[in-house]
């Protein structure tokens, strides 16, 4: 009996040193065969269509994994997990209109930025006109998704606020009118508040700041390095214009070189 | 929302449901049986085992399973540099499914340790001395006894079971719960709606309904002799 146990730890412990030992994360994603990103649903982005993941990132990202003769999955994430699923490998990287914070960026290996955004806070279109500064919002309750920049810029701000699980969830607590405001992405918000929208009554009205997406990668991954050599050439050829152009980005994204 | 989007709705609906249904199944194959072997591993006269399994026992059911969900799927990863797992779908099943056959197994046990403890000490001692050994009164005296004694609290667990699977979510295992959440914010064409999330209630009422039945009929026709 204490033999066996001995003999299974010996062997879990030989098999985690072997792991530990591995090769880069270049070869490590080579050696599978497959990039695994890590995405949310988040239009114009990433989402489906008929099933498959489309959107300026997945095109994209579609498009990377091609240029190094991988294959793409696209696995969708708890946003809060993503540096978890990270470090655990389950993905291998973060690609999904990724605000650059230093949260992130200490931590992982990042691409060069690839679109500008702001976080905008969005409002009941019938009092939009009363909520055209920071100073006048100060005093609305506002709903923010959890570790988002959104949460960062209403604590900056000093505002008073609910972390819910989602972007999405943030603007149907103003929708169902249980917090007055949300703090979200302009590139969304662009896409999902307003005339011919899920959500005609609200509109966006300040940008409290603005920021940059990246794409994050593990700490020390060579892959970051490969991106940004990848974006240079669609950017040159004008592949990522065009990709730009069909999703209704193009005024966001940021020459590469 | 309009018919088309309900097709696209429910579509989406009927996939993670079955993924409920995958891991609400895959629960119950492994854990009645890992629960009758915890439980004769606690009631065991070896003592470092009975032990064991009491401290493995306050550990599994005093901590949230959600909690082990994230240890289960992230913890190798993280601590090792060990991927058993894999990112992909399957690889976020099979860790919810280990997950919950072990967190299930433990309360199993307990409940399997209280039929057993049901069945009066006078029929073990018949049984030794008509010269069963252990292991036979046990099969062909206790068992059926003791699942008939146990066929209430099982039915509750078993009822929990379904809408517990939905904690899953945390590993980002796409069951129901994440199906319908999606439409929060719209997804698939759909405009944003809360109508969705609701409507997965319905197809756990059923479910359990169906449940309920079904157990209800299997303690009837284990109704025909008493348990005293």
């Amino acid at each position: 009996m204490k033999k066996w146990i001995s003999l299974i730890l010996a062997a879990l412990l030989a098999l985690s040193m072997t792991m530990a030992f591995a090769e880069g994360d270049l070869d490590y994603v080579k050696g599978k065969g497959v990039l695994v990103v890590g995405i949310t649903d988040f239009a114009p982005m990433d989402y489906l269509e008929n099933g498959e993941w489309i959107g300026f990132d997945a095109d994209m990202a579609k498009a990377f994994a091609e240029s190094l003769g991988l294959k793409v999955e696209f696995v969708e994430i708890d946003w809060d997990n993503k540096l978890l699923e990270l470090d655990n490998k389950s993905i291998d990287c973060i690609w999904n209109g990724m605000t650059l914070r230093t949260e992130i960026t200490d931590v992982t290996s990042c691409s060069n930025a690839y679109a500008d955004n702001a976080q905008v806070v969005v409002v009941p279109k019938a009092v939009a006109d009363q909520y055209q500064n920071a100073e006048s919002v100060a005093k609305l309750q506002f709903a923010v998704e959890a570790g988002s920049a959104g949460e960062d810029e209403a604590k900056a701000y000093g505002f008073s606020y609910t972390p819910v699980p989602a972007q999405s969830d943030a603007v149907m607590e103003v929708k169902a009118g249980s917090s007055d405001a949300a703090i979200i992405d302009a590139l969304m918000a662009a896409a999902v508040v307003g005339e011919g929208t899920s959500y005609e009554d609200l509109t966006y009205t300040i940008a409290l700041n603005s920021e940059k997406y990246g794409v994050a990668f593990r700490q020390g991954s060579e892959l970051a390095e490969l991106l940004n050599a990848f974006f240079a050439s669609a950017w040159k050829d004008g592949s990522m214009q065009a990709i730009a152009e069909t999703y209704g980005v193009s005024a966001a994204i940021i020459p590469q070189e | 929302m309009s018919a088309g989007d309900w097709n696209i709705v429910l579509n989406a609906l009927n996939i993670g449901f079955l993924q409920t249904l995958r891991l609400f199944f895959a629960t119950l194959i492994g854990a009645i049986p890992l629960g009758l072997l915890i439980m004769f591993a606690r009631r065991s006269s070896f003592k470092p085992l009975s032990w064991l399994m009491q401290s493995l026992s306050w550990i599994i059911r005093g901590s949230p399973l959600m909690i082990q969900l994230l240890i289960i799927y992230y913890g190798p990863g993280l601590a090792f540099d060990w991927h058993p797992w894999g990112g992909g779908e399957a690889g976020r099943f099979s860790a919810a499914a280990v997950a919950f056959i072990i967190n299930y197994a433990f309360y199993f046990a307990e409940i399997y340790r209280g039929g057993i403890a049901s069945i009066p000490q006078g029929q073990e001692e018949a049984g030794l001395v008509l010269g069963m050994t252990r292991t036979q009164i046990f099969f062909k005296v206790k068992l059926l006894q003791m699942v008939k004694a146990i066929l209430p609290p099982m039915s509750n667990e078993v009822i929990t079971l379904v809408k517990d699977t939905s904690l899953s979510r945390i590993i980002s295992l796409q069951e129901i719960v994440w199906a319908g959440q999606k439409f929060l914010k719209g997804s698939e064409g759909v405009r944003a709606s809360i109508l969705p999330l609701l409507f997965t209630g319905i197809y756990y009422l059923v479910f359990n309904g169906l449940l309920t039945l079904l157990l209800a009929k299997i303690e009837k026709r284990l109704s025909y002799f008493q348990v005293r």
